[in-house]
């Protein structure tokens, strides 16, 4: 499903995001990637939705190469992957129905798919009683499931999260963990970027550990092995 | 059916921006409005300058003067040589009876002048030719052309050069407004473009979340951009449409008064506008669709790279 070879990344002069990763992450897993700050794991995201490219290597994703995928084939890349941020990104004038109608309103999906989508995913959520709510009127927890909601609007293969759970607290922690654990079930393939101790340890899943733009770590059933 | 409903969804997206960001939008279409009235005011001016020159140009003829007691003969062979040139337009004669009946009529209510005339012994009026040209340009040949020995030494006076003088001044005013006013246009034409340019990033700043998140559900750059591309567009027609109500009111206005510096005469300032509008309006909209287009496109290609 996503198979990075070689790949590096270099920020101009020199500074080293990735350093000849290579890994492979196959179709319904639930991976975690985790490292310190500064140890790639934004990097290695944007790289997976094209928001960068690599300096070295080879990047696949479904058996699509996206190493040098030109710039109007992105928003069909994105399409297939779910991305949720730390940040939410949500539009604070739109309520929850419009938020993640919007998604599919800028691909051209037509009404009819919206009023069937919308719902469904939103009940995938538990929000579907929130749709006319706004997100100022929301809790933490609430508003990343809109976006979790959002992101999977375009039913992708990949659900990206990246630090999901950074802005919530222990409880809201546990529900997008649960939702993105359903999602999961489907069959999506999920990658978690966190530095979130408890929520690696308490997956049980495979768990990729990056250090100074390295893989440092690879495990089956991992465990969180960074110092706090 | 999906380019329809993209379509219209785009036309809906530029519209809702459009409304979200009126006050950006309505100072641009200011600015706008004084680039396109600077453009149409040089016209205007233009147009007046030529209708002046036109008006100074009819005003101008080479009068010939001759000495009193020229014999008829004479005096029509005078007419009809410098009628047969090509140069010529008119020729009027003015016998030198015509003359003191035109000089008592002028002097009528004058009775020291037509005293004194009374007691001069004969009519010391002599007879005139009053020759209009083609162009101004052929005066010089038609002064020449006076030297016809024919004629010639019947001659007393002539008068161009008096007329010469202003009409040289009036065209070099022209030709200032003309130079002036076209290196003006150009420079509020590079105004208007960069201030659409600006308006546009402006416009984009206040809605870079709406596109980051845009981008990110995975929206084409089309769809980004083109709602800003329909708003700049509609700017642009804003701008038109107002110009062309405010030249229609400055038109209104100006042309009668106007009209008293001309005795009357067309200034042609409305009678330009109404033939020329058309052209002129195509020109304007095609070089407004031109510039706004262009600028929306480099300022919101900023935002879109990758």
């Amino acid at each position: 499903m996503i198979t990075f070879k070689h790949v590096s990344k270099v920020y101009p002069p020199d500074v080293h995001g990735l350093r000849d990763i290579s890994l492979f992450i196959a179709p319904g897993e639930f991976v975690s990637i985790v490292g310190s700050s500064g140890a790639g794991k934004t990097t290695l995201a944007k790289l997976l939705i094209a928001e960068e490219q690599p300096t070295r290597g080879n990047i696949e994703i479904g058996g699509w190469d996206i190493t040098r995928i030109k710039s109007r084939d992105i928003p069909y890349l994105r399409r297939q992957i779910g991305v949720v941020f730390q940040d939410f990104k949500l539009l604070q004038k739109k309520t929850v129905w419009e938020n993640v109608a919007f998604a599919l309103e800028v691909a051209g999906e037509t009404r009819r798919r919206i009023r069937e989508t919308v719902p469904h995913v939103l009940k995938i959520v538990g929000l579907e009683q929130k749709a006319q709510r706004f997100p100022y009127q929301l809790s933490g927890g609430e508003q990343q499931r809109v976006v979790i909601a959002r992101a999977l609007v375009h039913r992708p293969k990949i659900l990206l999260a990246d630090e999901p759970t950074g802005n919530l607290d222990t409880m809201n922690t546990n529900e997008i963990i649960d939702v993105l654990k359903k999602i999961n079930a489907f069959g999506s393939t999920v990658v978690l970027v966190t530095h979130n101790r408890e929520v690696v340890n308490a997956l049980h899943g495979r768990v990729i550990t990056l250090a100074d733009g390295r893989v440092v770590a690879d495990h089956e059933q991992g465990k969180y092995l960074l110092p706090t | 059916m999906l380019i329809l409903t993209s379509t219209a969804r785009i036309f809906t997206f530029a519209w809702k921006n459009f409304v979200r960001n009126a006050w950006i939008w309505l100072a641009t279409v200011v600015v706008l409005v004084l680039a396109l009235l600077s453009v149409n005011t040089l016209v205007g001016v233009n147009a007046v300058a030529s209708s002046a020159i036109g008006v100074l140009e009819d005003k101008i003829d080479l009068s010939v003067y001759f000495k009193p007691g020229t014999p008829a003969a004479v005096l029509d062979q005078a007419r009809s040589y410098m009628a047969s040139l090509p140069q010529t337009s008119n020729v009027d004669l003015m016998t030198s009876d015509q003359a003191l009946e035109a000089f008592k009529q002028r002097h009528a209510q004058d009775p020291n002048i037509l005293g004194a005339l009374d007691q001069l012994d004969q009519n010391p009026f002599g007879a005139s030719l009053v020759i209009k040209a083609r162009s101004t340009d052929d005066y010089p040949f038609l002064i020449q052309a006076l030297n016809n020995p024919q004629f010639n030494f019947a001659v007393e006076s002539q008068t161009y050069d008096d007329h010469a003088a202003a009409i040289d001044r009036v065209r070099q005013i022209a030709a200032s407004i003309r130079y002036f006013g076209t290196a003006l246009t150009a420079i509020f034409i590079l105004f208007s473009a960069l201030i659409v340019y600006n308006a546009i990033r402006v416009a984009i700043y206040t809605m870079r979340e709406e596109i980051g998140i845009m981008r990110l559900v995975g929206a084409s750059n089309a769809f980004v951009r083109l709602p800003l591309i329909l708003d700049a567009l509609l700017l642009a027609f804003f701008a038109l449409c107002i110009t062309a109500g405010i030249i229609a009111g400055m038109i209104a206005f100006f042309d009668p008064r106007i009209r008293t510096f001309f005795d009357g005469a067309d200034p042609g300032l409305q009678s330009y506008y109404l033939v020329h509008y058309s052209q002129l309006l195509l020109f304007q909209a095609a070089a407004m669709v031109a510039v706004v287009t262009l600028a929306a496109w480099a300022a919101v290609g900023r935002y879109l790279k990758r």
